[in-house]
C-alpha cells in the first residue's frame, strides 16, 4: 500500500479530501442548527409581535365601550358594542364584554350565552397566560351559575331553557378545565 | 280431487276478496285523512300595523299548524280591542306584550304558555329615559319642567316602565314635567327616538329593544344619547292561552314554541320561510308567572289596568 513516495501521496490527497469534506459537512451542520435556531426564534418572535398587535387593537377598537361603562353607561356600552359588531361581526372580544355588561346588569342567563359565544371563537379568553384572559371572571360565573341554577331546575326539570343554560355553564366549565371545542 | 281449473278459480276469488277488504282499508284511511281538522284562531297583538303582524306571525302560525295538527289562523288585533274580543271568546291563544298579558291573566284567567326571546336580555327587556348628549340633561332629576315623549300607553318598556322610574325619584309625570306627549299612529317607538333626536323633545321613553335595533341598523350611535334612568328587566312579548283551550293543545303548542329553532321554516304564498327570521325573534322561553310580579308591582305603583283606581 505504501510502497513508494507515489502511493503515499494518493493516501495523504484523499485523507486531506475526506478532512476537508468532513470540515465542510461539520460546519454546515452547525450553521443549520444556527439557522433552525434563529427561525424559531423569529416565529415566536412574530406570535408575540402578533399577540401584542391583536392585544392593543382590541382594546383600541372597544376602547369608546371601556370609556362608556366607566362612566356607568352600561346600557349605551350595550348600544355601542351592537354598532360595533355590524364592523367587527366574528370578532370575539366584542362578546366578552357583553357578557361582562350583562353580568353587571343581572342578566346572568344571557350572560353566559356571551361567554360562550366567545370562547367557542376564541379560547385564549380561558388561557390564564393571556393578556386578555377572562379565566377569573368566566370561573365565578360558571360556579355562581351552576349554584343559582341548581335549583331552578330542580323546580321546573321540563324547561329547556334552563337546561340549556346548564349545558351552556358546563361548556365553559370544561374549557376552563383545559378542554377542546 | 280437486281439479286445476277448480283450484284456479278458488284462487281468483280468495283474491278478489283480498282485493276488496284492502279497497275498503283505503277508503277508510282516505276518510281518516280527510276528517276537517279543527279551527282556532291566535290573535296578535298589533305593534306597528296589521300587514306587518301578518308577515311576522303568518309562518309562526303556519309552523304551530303543522306541528299540532289545528288549522290556526293568525288574527292582528289592536291592543285597546284585545281584551273585548277576547273576553268574547274569539282567541284560544294570544301574543301580546307583557303588559296586556297580565291584564288578561288577572281579568280572564289567560294561562301563560311562553316568552319571546330578542335582544341582550333574552325573554326580558328593559324601559330607558334617554336625552340627547348635548342636551345639558345629565341626570334624572334634570327632566322637570322639560318636553317630554313617551311610547303608547300600554307598552311595558315604553311607558310604564318609564313612569314607574319617575314615580320613584319623586317626578310626577302628571305634574313637573312642561308636557308630555304621545306620538301618533303606527312606529311610535321610532318616532319618539326621532323626534327627540330632531329637537321635538328633551326627553324620551324608549324600550331598550327599540335602541338596539335601531344600533344596529345605524339608525341611531350610542354617543347620541345618555341614559338618564333604566327600568329593571321585565318579561317581553307573551304568549297566552285562553283557560278553556283543550289542556293537551295547550300543552302541545307549548311544546312546539319552546322547540322551535333558526332552521324551522313554514310555506307561505309557496315559499319556505323561516319562522323565527319572519317573526324577529330569537326563541321561546318557558318563564314562570310570578316572573311577571316586577310588572304588576310597577302597574300598581303607576295607576295602570289592571290595577287601576278612579
Amino acid at each position: 500500500m505504501l510502497q513508494d513516495r507515489y502511493d503515499k501521496l494518493l493516501w495523504l490527497g484523499l485523507l486531506g479530501v475526506i478532512g476537508t469534506l468532513g470540515f465542510f459537512l461539520f460546519a454546515g451542520s452547525v450553521r443549520e442548527s444556527a439557522a433552525v435556531d434563529a427561525g424559531s426564534l423569529d416565529r415566536a418572535m412574530e406570535q408575540e409581535l402578533a399577540r401584542q398587535a391583536k392585544v392593543s387593537f382590541v382594546e383600541k377598537i372597544y376602547q369608546p365601550v371601556s370609556k362608556l361603562r366607566q362612566e356607568g353607561q352600561l346600557q349605551s356600552a350595550l348600544l355601542k358594542l351592537d354598532e360595533l359588531s355590524v364592523r367587527y361581526p366574528g370578532e370575539a372580544h366584542g362578546a366578552i364584554l357583553k357578557g361582562e355588561i350583562l353580568l353587571e346588569m343581572g342578566a346572568l342567563d344571557a350572560a353566559v350565552g356571551s361567554f360562550v359565544a366567545a370562547v367557542q371563537r376564541n379560547g385564549d379568553y380561558v388561557d390564564q397566560h393571556h393578556p386578555l384572559s377572562r379565566f377569573e371572571t368566566i370561573r365565578q360565573l360558571v360556579e355562581r351559575g351552576l349554584r343559582e341554577i341548581a335549583p331552578r331546575l330542580q323546580a321546573h326539570p321540563d324547561n329547556p331553557a334552563l337546561a340549556e343554560s346548564r349545558k351552556q355553564l358546563f361548556y365553559l366549565q370544561s374549557r376552563l378545565a383545559g378542554g377542546c371545542e | 280431487m280437486p281439479t286445476f281449473s277448480s283450484c284456479v278459480s278458488i284462487l281468483r276469488q280468495g283474491f278478489g276478496r283480498l282485493a276488496i277488504f284492502g279497497l275498503l282499508l283505503l277508503v277508510i284511511a282516505g276518510c281518516e285523512q280527510t276528517k276537517e281538522r279543527p279551527k282556532l284562531k291566535i290573535g296578535y297583538m298589533n305593534c306597528n300595523n296589521e300587514q306587518e303582524t301578518r308577515q311576522r306571525f303568518v309562518p309562526l302560525t303556519r309552523y304551530l299548524s303543522e306541528q299540532v295538527g289545528v288549522d290556526f289562523e293568525a288574527v292582528p288585533v289592536d291592543t285597546h280591542d284585545f281584551e273585548d274580543r277576547f273576553k268574547a271568546g274569539e282567541f284560544a291563544f294570544t301574543h301580546t306584550n307583557s303588559l296586556l298579558y297580565v291584564v288578561l291573566h288577572e281579568n280572564q284567567k289567560l294561562q301563560l304558555l311562553s316568552a319571546e326571546k330578542r335582544g341582550h336580555f333574552g325573554a326580558r327587556s328593559a324601559g330607558a329615559i334617554i336625552a340627547r348628549a348635548d342636551s345639558g340633561i345629565t341626570k334624572l332629576e334634570d327632566i322637570r319642567g322639560k318636553r317630554m315623549v313617551f311610547g303608547p300607553m300600554m307598552a311595558p318598556t315604553g311607558y310604564l316602565a318609564q313612569y314607574d322610574l319617575m314615580l320613584a325619584a319623586g317626578i310626577d309625570p302628571e305634574r313637573d314635567l312642561g308636557y308630555y306627549a304621545i306620538p301618533s299612529g303606527s312606529f311610535k317607538h321610532e318616532k319618539l327616538v326621532y323626534g327627540l333626536y330632531f329637537g321635538q323633545f328633551d326627553v324620551a321613553a324608549a324600550p331598550v329593544l327599540d335602541l338596539e335595533v335601531m344600533a344596529k341598523e345605524g339608525k341611531i350611535t350610542a354617543e347620541d344619547f345618555v341614559v338618564l334612568a333604566q327600568s329593571e328587566l321585565i318579561p317581553y312579548c307573551t304568549f297566552g292561552a285562553a283557560a278553556e283551550t283543550d289542556p293537551e293543545l295547550v300543552a302541545k303548542v307549548r311544546k312546539a314554541l319552546l322547540g322551535l329553532t333558526a332552521d324551522a321554516t313554514a310555506l307561505v304564498d309557496g315559499e319556505q320561510v323561516r319562522v323565527l327570521k319572519a317573526a324577529w325573534v330569537d326563541g321561546f322561553e318557558e318563564l314562570l308567572d310570578s316572573d311577571y310580579d316586577p310588572i304588576r308591582e310597577m302597574a300598581k305603583r303607576a295607576n295602570m289596568p289592571p290595577y287601576q283606581k278612579f
